[in-house]
């Protein structure tokens, strides 16, 4: 459907029309996103980065601060928390030569990020986005020094449904977290609710390209 | 990795329904954006209320990471250093954890259990909550605390 189409059916559109445009990504359930593709975290676990996790949180644990400590529980060093995994997964939000921030409104968002539903390449355009829930399986923590990656990135569940903020569609991401060796260290599953807010003035652009 | 010649929690000390030590978190902005920056969820949901709002929120709230985080911290508090997380379901978000309230991680032990390899595992239930309620979950943090005994078969055996 035409953008041009889309917007003149809205007019004569029923209530629950809107859902119509989530069905490719209903349809899409089992499929993986990833193309076989892991995702790296832009920089290997580190002491530092780990220590700047703790500190709004005033996380006190000496698994992830005293390397002593963590020797004596048999880590070559410092553990990650266990909860870190979405954080050391993450891709780094530049890179060298890229353009990364074009515009100087003042809530204008960078070109690129991985958090958001900007890579979907099927289904509505929305510009809300937020996680709605998790669950996860630890096989074993990580330790500093250690580079972890997203593996596969399965599509389990998609419901298009409208909400308090917007209209949009909560979608299940399945996931193995795993080592530069291929061990995986956890399995995830995140629940994410991308949307249309209701304030949002809708462009005439109804799809991704 | 052989965690029981730390200090911590034994599964032997735990008693189901025994409330786990709370913690509460003043949600200031300050705060939130040292968490964006710290866990590197940068959604401009998470740091700037006039981008929140937009978005249909009342206010710039807390991200999910800081949430889970705080999570880990009040078992961690509680089980100490010997304890291992083995998995953690129903995180799921209620409402928003928004800037200017504080919000408080609860929970209490659920069920303990010796698990068919003989290890010591306790099922915590927790939430999140504000002045408005339960902002996430229940949920259930699982863990596995060394047994007493333990210890003096693992030096017999080295």
């Amino acid at each position: 459907m035409s953008a041009q189409a889309s917007t003149k059916n809205k007019a004569a559109a029923g209530p629950d029309d809107w859902k119509a445009e989530w069905q490719p990504v209903v349809d899409a359930v089992g499929r993986d996103f990833s193309d076989g593709e892991t995702v790296w975290g832009a920089d290997a676990v580190e002491r530092g980065a780990i220590r700047r996790y703790l500190e709004p949180l005033e996380f006190d644990c000496a698994l992830h601060t005293d390397p002593q400590v963590a020797r004596r529980a048999g880590f070559a060093d410092v553990t990650m928390p266990y909860t870190g995994l979405m954080s050391w997964t993450l891709p780094p939000m530049w890179r060298p030569g890229e353009t990364l921030f074009d515009s100087d409104d003042r809530d204008a968002q960078p070109v690129r990020s991985a958090i958001n539903n900007q890579d979907m390449p099927i289904g509505p355009k929305t510009t809300g986005f937020f996680g709605t829930d998790i669950e996860v399986d630890f096989l074993r923590p990580v330790v500093a020094g250690e580079r972890i990656g997203r593996r596969g990135r399965r599509l389990v569940s998609c419901v298009p449904k409208e909400t308090s903020v917007g209209r949009g569609a909560f979608m299940t991401w399945e996931s193995e977290i795993v080592t530069t060796f291929g061990e995986v260290v956890a399995r995830i599953r995140i629940g994410t609710y991308a949307y249309v807010p209701k304030n949002d003035v809708p462009d005439n652009d109804d799809r991704k390209g | 990795m052989d965690t029981t010649a730390l200090e911590g929690r034994r599964f032997e000390d735990v008693t189901v329904g025994e409330e786990l030590p709370g913690a509460d978190y003043p949600l200031t902005v300050y705060r939130l954006v040292m968490a964006a920056g710290a866990n590197r969820d940068f959604n401009s949901i998470h740091h700037n209320t006039e981008y929140a709002r937009k978005t249909g929120a009342p206010e710039m709230y807390a991200n999910t990471q800081f949430l889970l985080g705080a999570w880990e911290r009040c078992v961690r508090d509680w089980m100490g250093l010997a304890g291992q997380i083995r998995a953690i379901r129903g995180f799921r978000m209620r409402s928003f954890n928004v800037v200017g309230d504080t919000m408080r991680v609860r929970g209490e032990v659920k069920d303990a259990r010796i698990d068919e390899e003989g290890r010591g595992v306790v099922e915590i239930a927790i939430r999140c909550e504000n002045s408005g309620g339960v902002t996430v979950g229940p949920g259930v943090v699982e863990v596995v605390l060394p047994r007493r005994g333990e210890e003096d078969a693992c030096e017999e055996g080295a």
